[in-house]
């Protein structure tokens, strides 16, 4: 680009060079300063959570400094205690991987046979479940609690696990759906040739080619799902069965809240959640960007 | 459901597989050589047929009950007065509709302040997160070295878009919170809330809608960023050759090429923004004074917060409304992304 710029910016031919040097050096410095500035204004809140997580209830009212000047673990001690971590944690973990896991096998299996197989009323469900997308939560969530009532369900995992999974079913089927899309065809075949029946087939060659696919559908459901307040908040109703959200909840609602313990409370309940996308990231990423671009 | 079947399955027999045609058909149109002797045809698409019902079953009988059904619930119920507990409902039809939009003094003033404070939330948050996210993936596309680590950064926000973050934002949007401090640092105190910016009614609702695009942000990002590396290379060489600068060919050629990603995005903001709340129930409830009530969360109340006022069918109405105004804006949406490209 430099040699063949005709460049009416570039007055004199000898400076050009040195000048277009200068001023790509500055842009990049223009961009990394943009860039770091917006990375800082993504962990802003995290920052201060942890901040507030190691100080005592005095420091955390003045608001004051990021760094705590009488920094303490008896906050995140004590809040570890009120919140019933273990007790929340497991249930949050019971709620999330049932979620997980019914998502990844009701949803890959219709999105195999939306991808893979004919049959009369394929693409009229397909859209049917894309279509659900446009529901408003709240819509259905009233006749959701008066069906779970019904059933008798209501306030148990069970109860949160089955709208959960159904809430997700537009992206997953969609995601699903596009990852065995692009298995090619040849290997079908071929596993046919070879007496596979469809069981099999997808088993054995479509489910460990989508494994991308499989992780994003994964977390695409567990994050949200971790983080789910509404519903658990309306539906549930014995402390026992609560999630951390819940905890949370309970800490904030005290008649005073102590905001040092409320934070260290947050971060005590996104630290988990943080952790399995950091370490599933590589795979998050790349099998988004397949569904997006597919 | 059977009405779905019939009408699609002529569709669908007519171009199975794309190519290849022949009255054989089934799964030999699909390019499967397995079953190629001619007998096997029929019986083979019929058991390819029945393994899709199969396969599909799971989904479709927990959409028949957890969607259909409160989906069919709640349409009805719109047309009922009900407080949830009394054993029969009393039918009312349209009269839920009118009674939110304009008849009822106790609640139309109410929703209709709501749907204002919606729209503000409707355009604002669409176009700012249009406003930071695309700019945003367009610097981060050209460091090469940092991306990684700067796009996990950038993902943050939505790994943890749950009550807890909500409540780290409320400490830091307090009157001796971190915002009004750090103003009074970068000696900008003339910017500051004394009674907090969500205590402030001028400022709750524009905060509300700033911490709401922090959360939107990253999916947006990573939709811009997705696009901008499918974009071919040579396309933005032939841009520089014609002389155009970075400036130029980012707003002359990138940005038209990411519009159907600009279409995304701004519709899975308005989804949120016409349809969520949880943002607003967490760190406001509406207030100061009902200056941040939105339209999810008016319904919200009118659902579970009435114990025995029989509001039950004005919620449903409302969600109803909501559900037909997501609608008609995907729709507007569609057909603006349909007729550009």
């Amino acid at each position: 680009m430099t040699t063949i710029s005709t460049a009416p910016a570039a007055p004199s031919a000898h400076s050009a060079d040195g000048a277009a040097r200068t001023r790509r050096r500055l842009a990049r410095l223009v961009v990394g300063v943009l860039l770091a500035l917006y990375g800082l204004v993504s962990i802003y809140p995290f920052l201060w959570m942890v901040s507030a997580a190691f100080k005592d209830q005095y420091e955390v009212v003045r608001g004051g400094h990021l760094i705590p000047q009488h920094p303490t673990w008896d906050t995140l001690v004590s809040t570890w205690d009120r919140l019933h971590f273990f007790d929340y944690f497991l249930n949050s973990v019971q709620v999330m991987l049932l979620t997980a896991v019914l998502t990844l096998v009701i949803y890959a299996a219709a999105g195999y046979a939306f991808a893979v197989l004919r049959f009369p009323g394929r693409t009229a469900l397909s859209r049917l479940f894309v279509s659900l997308l446009f529901v408003p939560g709240i819509t259905v969530m009233l006749p959701i609690v008066l069906l779970e009532n019904k059933m008798g369900i209501l306030g148990t995992h069970i109860g949160l696990v089955l709208p959960f999974v159904n809430g997700t079913a537009p992206l997953s089927v969609l995601l699903m759906t596009g990852a065995f899309a692009a298995v090619p065809k040849e290997l079908r075949d071929s596993a046919r040739v070879d007496g596979a029946g469809e069981l099999r087939i997808f088993t054995r060659v479509y489910l460990p080619l989508a494994r991308p696919a499989l992780i994003t559908v994964a977390l695409l459901t567990a994050i949200p799902t971790w983080n789910e307040y509404l519903l658990t908040r309306v539906s549930l109703n014995d402390p026992s069965t609560y999630t951390l959200p819940l905890g949370l909840q309970t800490l904030a609602a005290e008649s005073v809240p102590h905001y040092n313990n409320l934070m260290a409370g947050a971060l005590i309940v996104v630290i988990p959640v943080i952790l399995l996308f950091v370490s599933l990231q590589r795979y998050f990423v790349s099998g988004l960007v397949g569904a997006v671009k597919g | 459901m059977s009405a779905a079947f019939r009408s699609a399955a002529p569709a669908e027999a007519g171009a199975p597989g794309g190519g290849r045609p022949g009255p054989l058909g089934g799964p030999a149109a699909d390019g499967g050589q397995a079953s190629s002797g001619s007998s096997g045809g029929r019986s083979a698409r019929l058991r390819e047929a029945l393994a899709g019902y199969a396969f599909v079953a799971p989904a479709v009988v927990l959409f028949c009950v957890m969607g259909l059904y409160t989906v069919g619930y709640g349409f009805t119920l719109s047309f009922a007065q009900w407080n949830g507990f009394t054993p029969h409902w009393t039918w009312v039809g349209l009269g839920n509709y009118a009674d939110i939009l304009w008849h009822d003094p106790r609640y139309a003033p109410r929703v209709r302040h709501a749907a204002v404070n919606t729209l503000w939330v409707m355009i604002g948050v669409p176009v700012l997160t249009v406003v930071v996210s695309f700019p945003l993936a367009v610097l981060l596309n050209q460091a090469k070295r940092m991306q990684g680590f700067l796009r996990s950064v950038y993902f943050l926000p939505y790994v943890t878009s749950g009550i807890a973050v909500f409540f780290a934002w409320t400490y830091i949007l307090q009157p001796d919170g971190a915002v009004n401090t750090l103003l009074g640092q970068l000696g900008l105190g003339s910017l500051q809330q004394p009674q907090g910016w969500l205590g402030n009614p001028d400022t709750a609702l524009p905060t509300m809608i700033v911490v709401t695009v922090w959360g939107a942000v990253p999916v947006a990002m990573l939709l811009y960023l997705t696009g901008l590396q499918g974009i071919d290379g040579s396309l933005l060489e032939a841009a520089q050759l014609d002389g155009a600068g970075w400036w130029r060919s980012t707003a002359s050629v990138v940005w038209p090429l990411v519009r159907p990603i600009t279409s995304i995005v701004v519709l899975l903001n308005l989804r949120e923004s016409l349809q969520g709340f949880q943002t607003f129930l967490v760190m406001t409830d509406g207030g100061p004074g009902d200056h941040t009530n939105v339209l999810g969360l008016e319904a919200y109340r009118l659902a579970f917060l009435k114990d025995l006022a029989p509001t039950l069918g004005l919620a449903s109405a409302l969600g109803w409304l909501l559900f037909a105004a997501a609608l008609i804006l995907a729709l507007i949406n569609l057909r603006a992304l349909r007729s550009k490209t």
